[in-house]
């Protein structure tokens, strides 16, 4: 087992990679008495297009299907595994995001039981018509659900303007009518495929002996027979940098318009340091322009343009990524103009000075020394890096390098006006009512 | 838990060591009554605080301020409990030990004096402009509600079963009431605040107990106030119902919200109070629990279908996501659940399982700082001594027998359906 001491965050992380494949990291934390503890595999909705295990042939399978097999890898032939987590107190879910999903408890109590809990049901598929067919009404309610939050249909309604064929495009849960199509036999495909050891991460954070659970996680993985690990063959379209469309809008029965203002990000075919370098100075550049602290936002608060509901994001995967700003706003065009003018002037006339970068550095290196209070950050946020080839744990040493320079390049990817969009919710006209 | 150290009669500090976190959480409570003026008065000037003060004038020197003090978080907010209205101040900022240049908690601490006691005033008021802003940013919060269709038809469920009471008034108060806020009702209320509420401080991280209560004091020149007894709610009309009510809205939605408020007479003050937390776990609280095996997992009928208790209003209430053809399907399965309930029908496992999972919570929340701070502030005012060990043994003491007990007392008043305007031809 290889054991890391961070030195200036007082953390040390241990790590063996099995036999099997499965990446095991464990990470105790002093004065913590509930353990969290996440089992992910690198499979999100975003891979639907791929060679199955032991085929030759590419398969497109139907919208929605990771979320799908999250929710029945839950159910085995006698019962919901929710029940025993619940009788040994922990508090079991799971999630599927573009990338990734995964299934997760935690738990102040009967550690190792709950442990093995998640290792077992995890790799234990148990699919059937009847159990499949079951889970659609419930997904359904779950897509309707989605379907009447505005605040989630501006988000995607913005990813959808800016895709022209990446997958990230499509709603992670699919569609009412892509769901419909989802057999036992495509989730055993994908199952298969994407479920190997070899694919997955398991991260145990907390109150944790970490001798003692890299024990107990091999001796139950000893007891399983896996097949030899096979690289993943997925496929993705082509992707222009320009944006679908750049601007739509949706009535629905909200009080107040909403706006969101993408911003595509170019070359994002990258990984590992050179990813964290990208997304950290494209963040700290967002937070120059558009921070609390920004002109823009003094600016824009002072005229009206936004409320507490705003707020702004930079995201990243290996394929895609974007900045975005949305806000409610009275009058969503002035808004839009404000934005466009503040990313006209940066181009044109780049405004941050090492003052800048060193107070949003400084800002940087606390939220995420705040951030590591949370066992829950620490166990999502270091599987994401970890499948992009990046470690949570350089994130203050590449702060503290960074420069103007990166900034300036980082900024260079998602400046271009043909990769602005702008999505709109509008209050619905009342007449009909 | 959290070490008591009086600074002034009605002030009172409260400090807590632990190495667990990396950064020292600060959090200032006022405590009033809960009445809609009062409400939306401290709503406004709740921002109006954390919007500037005397030192930082503007909003960008002060959020400059606090990104050069390595990302300190300083916030303000509102909140109810039971008749009490509460303004909280809360600082967040990381232990010096993990940065390379230190003194962060020195300036955090000079900052919560001065957004206190250094407010940004122009002549002997405050700044007619920030207040006007902030007023419109309180009542588009209020207006917000009206968009998240869960939270907004939980809301209408609380106003038709008790109008005009704590359980229905939100500590923002109303639109009216905020616009009928000046600069001259602000800082009257603002000096009412500082010089006679009930403060309680509260100070959690890796500290130096004596040495912090030493540099507050010094900061927080509080006076001594005499104790304020919280008055009870004075409007509440009695709501006197036989029946359930049923009550149908519209609006532009796809999904049918279907919430059900049951009344009961104990509360947190009651000493069965433990008993109907157990009852309200083994009815909707988890994934175990009766409304989620039967009305999600059975019936495939709904995405999400729980319950929850509000202990200090002795309601329960249930939500569920449905399609809103399928109501009476949904609201006689729920009643199901109720009268196995109080049919006694519980076994050994969903005691277990609640018992547990209540235990877990209780554990886990103790496991950030906040969590400690909002906890131990709720429960102190029944026990000074208050541990989470506390609740654990009384849960465990609970009984079929007592879960049944619970269930036999709670009274269904109103069924509410907020759904869409499609497919209702059969209206």
């Amino acid at each position: 087992m290889n054991k890391v001491h961070f030195d200036n965050l007082q953390e040390t992380l241990y790590n063996e990679k099995l036999e099997n494949g499965l990446d095991v990291y464990i990470l105790p934390k002093r004065g913590f008495s509930k353990t969290y503890v996440t089992f992910t595999t690198k499979y999100g909705s975003i891979d639907r297009t791929f060679i199955p295990l032991g085929k030759n042939e590419e398969v497109t399978v139907p919208d929605g299907i990771a979320h799908f097999l999250e929710h029945k890898l839950f159910e085995k032939e006698d019962g919901d595994v929710f029940q025993e987590f619940s009788v040994l107190g922990g508090s079991a879910n799971a999630f599927t995001s573009f990338t990734r999903t995964s299934y997760l408890f935690s738990a102040t109590d009967k550690l190792y039981e709950n442990t093995e809990v998640l290792l077992d049901f995890v790799q234990d598929p148990y699919f059937t018509k009847e159990t499949v067919e079951k889970e659609k009404g419930i997904i359904g309610q779950e897509i309707t659900m989605y379907d009447d939050q505005p605040d989630w249909r501006l988000y995607f309604g913005m990813i959808e303007n800016m895709y022209h064929e990446h997958p990230v495009k499509i709603d992670i849960a699919g569609t009412i009518e892509t769901i419909d199509e989802i057999t036992a036999e495509h989730l055993y495909e994908c199952y298969e495929t994407f479920y190997h050891p070899s694919n997955m991460v398991f991260f145990v954070v907390g109150a944790v002996d970490p001798e003692e659970m890299m024990k107990f996680i091999k001796e139950n993985q000893n007891k399983k027979s896996f097949s030899p690990a096979e690289e993943i063959k997925r496929s993705f379209p082509e992707e222009p940098d320009s944006v679908v469309q750049p601007e739509r809008t949706l009535s629905m029965d909200v009080t107040k318009p909403k706006l969101s203002f993408g911003m595509k990000c170019t070359k994002t075919d990258v990984s590992g340091e050179e990813m964290l370098i990208r997304e950290l100075a494209s963040e700290l550049v967002m937070d120059v322009l558009f921070g609390r602290s920004s002109d823009f936002y003094a600016n824009a608060y002072k005229d009206d343009l936004i409320d507490e509901s705003y707020s702004y994001s930079f995201m990243m995967e290996n394929g895609f990524g974007f900045s975005m700003i949305s806000s409610d706003s009275e009058n969503p065009e002035d808004l839009e103009k404000a934005i466009r003018a503040t990313l006209r002037e940066a181009t044109t006339n780049w405004p941050i000075t090492d003052e800048d970068l060193d107070r949003q550095r400084k800002r940087k290196i606390g939220q995420f020394m705040r951030s590591l209070n949370s066992i829950e950050f620490i166990a999502n946020q270091f599987t994401r890096y970890l499948f992009n080839d990046m470690k949570l744990f350089d994130v203050v040493p590449v702060l503290e390098k960074l420069t103007l320079e990166d900034l300036k390049n980082a900024f260079s990817t998602f400046n271009d006006e043909s990769g602005f969009t702008v999505y709109k919710v509008l209050p619905a006209e009342k007449e009909n009512a | 838990m959290f070490t008591k150290n009086r600074l002034e009669q009605g002030v009172t500090l409260y400090t807590r060591k632990s190495n667990q976190f990396k950064t020292v959480n600060f959090s200032v409570k006022w405590k009033n009554n809960l009445d809609v003026k009062t409400a939306a008065t401290r709503a406004v000037l709740a921002k109006v605080l954390e919007d500037s003060n005397g030192m930082f004038r503007t909003q960008t020197e002060l959020r400059n301020k606090l990104d050069e003090l390595y990302g300190t978080i300083m916030y303000t907010s509102v909140a109810k409990r039971g008749d009490t209205h509460i303004l909280s101040l809360n600082v967040e900022c990381v232990n010096d030990e993990y940065l390379s240049d230190g003194g962060v908690l020195d300036e955090a601490i000079e900052l919560l004096g001065t957004v206190i006691f250094n407010p940004n005033l122009e002549g002997d008021n405050f700044k007619p402009e920030i207040v006007e802003r902030e007023k419109k940013s309180v009542r588009e919060r209020i207006r917000s509600q009206y968009d998240n269709k869960t939270s907004y038809a939980q809301q209408r469920l609380l106003e038709i079963l008790r109008p005009n009471s704590p359980i229905s008034t939100s500590s923002d108060g109303t639109e009216e009431a905020v616009a009928a806020i000046t600069p001259e009702t602000l800082l009257a209320a603002y000096k009412s605040m500082i010089e006679e509420d009930t403060v309680d401080i509260y100070v959690a991280g890796d500290i130096d107990e004596t040495e912090i209560a030493e540099k507050l004091k010094a900061v927080l020149s509080f006076g001594a106030r005499p104790a304020r007894k919280i008055e009870t709610f004075k409007t509440t009309e009695k709501v006197n119902r036989t029946e359930p009510e049923h009550v149908r809205e519209k609006q532009d939605m796809k999904q049918g919200k279907l919430h059900l408020g049951f009344s009961t007479p104990i509360t947190i003050h009651h000493p069965d109070y433990t008993k109907m937390q157990m009852m309200n776990g083994v009815f909707g609280g988890f994934a175990h629990s009766k409304l989620f095996m039967n009305v999600r997992e059975k019936e495939s009928m709904a995405y999400y279908a729980s319950s929850s208790y509000a202990s200090h209003y002795g309601l329960v209430s249930v939500m569920a996501g449905i399609d809103a053809e399928l109501e009476d399907k949904a609201v006689s399965l729920i009643k199901e659940q109720v009268l196995a309930l109080q049919n006694g029908e519980v076994t050994d496992l969903e005691l277990d399982q609640t018992k547990a999972l209540l235990t877990n919570s209780i554990t886990s929340t103790f496991d950030s700082a906040r969590g400690q701070i909002e906890v131990y502030d709720q429960f102190k005012e029944l026990d000074e001594d208050f541990t989470a060990d506390y609740l654990i043994s009384k849960w465990d003491a609970v009984t079929k027998e007592d879960v049944k007990k619970m269930a036999m007392d709670l009274q269904l008043e109103v069924v509410y359906l907020l759904s869409g305007k499609e497919g209702d031809s059969n209206e």
